[in-house]
């Protein structure tokens, strides 16, 4: 089962809610304090970090990029931007746990990144 | 005057980025350790600065300005943040991002009173019907706390300080006017709903204790700290001279403020600024503490500052004083907001709330703007691009389709009338 953690600033419950309908009986969705789920993945009781804030890289990564460094973190949406649905697999494959993106993107990317990590 | 407060802001705003010492968006704060500790080159912290804030500029600070005539601090301070990367390190990119910048604030206040002139010698005039665009954010700004509530507590919490702020709206308006001595008082029932909801929200949120060991912020992040302490002075001034410019009606710190300024209700705009700078609280707090980055207007309490004051010098020295406060409070603050959980999340969700009901506000403002311009031709153009922009891979903002459109529409009435298919 993959660990799940919401860290992030805005909309958590809409973050959850979609990656528990993705991701069902599969995975376990954690809403936290951006510093706890941060942590959380640090420490090794988590497995991936969302977070969504108005700019894709603020509020949702700024504790996450603090805590784990930016080699972890990826901005896979931004205002006026959502990066492609291949650019978004391969951050994934290259090693990052921990994704921000902009709450009205969210319909977008998270189906794509829950794809790839529940492979 | 305005010239030069709007240079001295956009020229020491880039000064500030190109330092790292303090960012305007969010996004960016935390990328700019990345650079500043040899994790990432020049080039890259300014492709991202400029992927980051260019979008917004364009898409939101421009067109919300102009729709109301008061420059939105995003047009600015983002554009700085662009500026201040993009210009070298050393003392030759200092003298670059102060020149750049200052020049940049000036082209933004020219260039905005340009395009009203423009727009007021078309041959169809559409700026005061697009001054509609603020009309729904200035009766419904009262509503986020409810919604606040009911994301934090439930829909029925939710409900119930809905209808609390509500019936204080009603008696506000039909008894709210008082006689002391001579003068009379009327209060504004909508400041009064958004006071009374702000009270019960903040009632709601102290009440959920916490039983969690506080973290040790100085030990996890004492030198980024040590280093916003280190340049207080630079942001204080900065602080004061972005409340100065309120002050003097220049600058606004966001949508809904900005529109309830335009029509002259500042204790309203006052009161809506300091609840956005409640939701700013556990933002900027947490990412400056962890990047030792600050922002350009802080917990952007110094809007408050400038719009309760009357004299822009005033306002800068208070202004002033304000960011001095927060900075020395940063980690008070992170510790007040690990006891009283609920008032960290209030914060988020303060924010996630005033994007969604100004996102609301916002698209309607543009269509009831829109169809003054052109009857039902404004509806048709404005609801097609909303829904487009959803399925776009490179969307604007969604709380700025509604002033886009609504410009939009005014060009091209324009267009349509040269040709002979408008009238």
């Amino acid at each position: 089962m993959l660990r799940i953690v919401v860290g992030g600033q805005i909309d958590k419950n809409m973050v959850a809610s979609k990656i528990k309908e993705i991701g069902k009986d599969s995975v376990s969705v954690e809403i936290k304090s951006d510093i706890e789920a941060a942590m959380a993945i640090k420490a090794g009781t988590a497995d991936y970090y969302f977070g969504a804030c108005n700019t894709g890289g603020g509020g949702a990564l700024a504790m996450a990029i603090a805590l784990l460094g930016m080699g972890m973190c990826a901005t896979v949406s931004m205002p006026g931007k959502i990066r492609s649905d291949e650019e978004i697999t391969n951050v994934i494959k290259n090693g990052k746990k921990a994704f921000g993106f902009t709450p009205q993107h969210a319909d977008q990317v998270i189906p794509v990144i829950m794809k790839e990590i529940l492979k | 005057m305005g010239y030069v407060l709007i240079a001295l802001i956009g020229g020491f705003a880039s000064i500030l980025a190109n330092k790292g010492v303090a960012v305007f968006n969010d996004g960016l704060r935390p990328i700019v350790p990345e650079y500043l500790e040899g994790r990432m080159d020049k080039k890259a912290l300014a492709a991202t600065s400029f992927a980051l804030s260019f979008g917004l500029v364009i898409g939101f600070g421009i067109p919300v300005s102009i729709a109301a005539t008061i420059i939105l601090i995003h047009s600015v301070l983002l554009g700085t943040d662009i500026i201040g990367t993009w210009s070298p390190a050393g003392k030759k990119g200092l003298i670059i991002a102060g020149v750049v910048g200052a020049l940049y604030g000036i082209g933004i206040m020219v260039g905005l009173q340009v395009i009203v002139d423009v727009f007021a010698k078309l041959p169809v005039n559409f700026l005061s019907d697009l001054g509609k665009v603020g009309d729904p954010i200035i009766a419904a700004f009262a509503v986020f706390p409810a919604v606040v509530v009911g994301y934090q507590y439930g829909v029925k919490h939710g409900i119930f300080t809905l209808v609390a702020s509500f019936i204080v709206r009603q008696i506000v308006q039909y008894y709210g006017v008082f006689n002391i001595g001579d003068s009379k008082i009327s209060l504004n029932p909508e400041g009064m709903a958004l006071l009374a909801g702000m009270i019960i929200m903040i009632v709601y949120a102290t009440r959920e204790k916490s039983d969690s060991k506080a973290l040790d912020y100085k030990g996890l992040f004492g030198d980024r700290v040590a280093r916003i302490k280190k340049n207080v002075i630079w942001l204080a001034i900065m602080g004061g001279l972005v409340a100065a410019a309120t002050s003097y009606g220049l600058v606004a710190g966001d949508p809904i403020s900005l529109n309830l300024l335009k029509d002259g209700k500042t204790a309203e705009a006052a009161l809506t600024a300091f609840a956005r700078g409640i939701g700013f609280i556990p933002l900027v707090a947490t990412t400056a503490l962890a990047t030792g980055v600050y922002g350009p207007v802080g917990m952007t309490f110094v809007f408050v500052v400038g719009i309760l004051t009357k004299n822009f010098i005033l306002a800068f020295i208070l202004g002033a004083v304000v960011i001095f406060l927060e900075v020395q409070l940063l980690e008070l603050l992170a510790k007040m907001l690990d006891k009283f959980p609920g008032m960290r999340k209030a914060g988020d969700n303060i924010r996630t709330a005033m994007s969604k009901v100004l996102e609301v506000a916002l698209l309607v403002g543009g269509m009831i703007a829109a169809n003054a311009i052109a009857p039902k031709l404004g509806f048709f153009i404005v609801v097609g691009l909303y829904v487009l922009n959803k399925s776009s891979k490179k969307p604007i903002v969604d709380m700025a389709v509604g002033p886009v459109g609504a410009i939009l529409v005014g060009v091209l009435v324009n267009v349509l009338s040269l040709i002979g298919l408008y009238h």
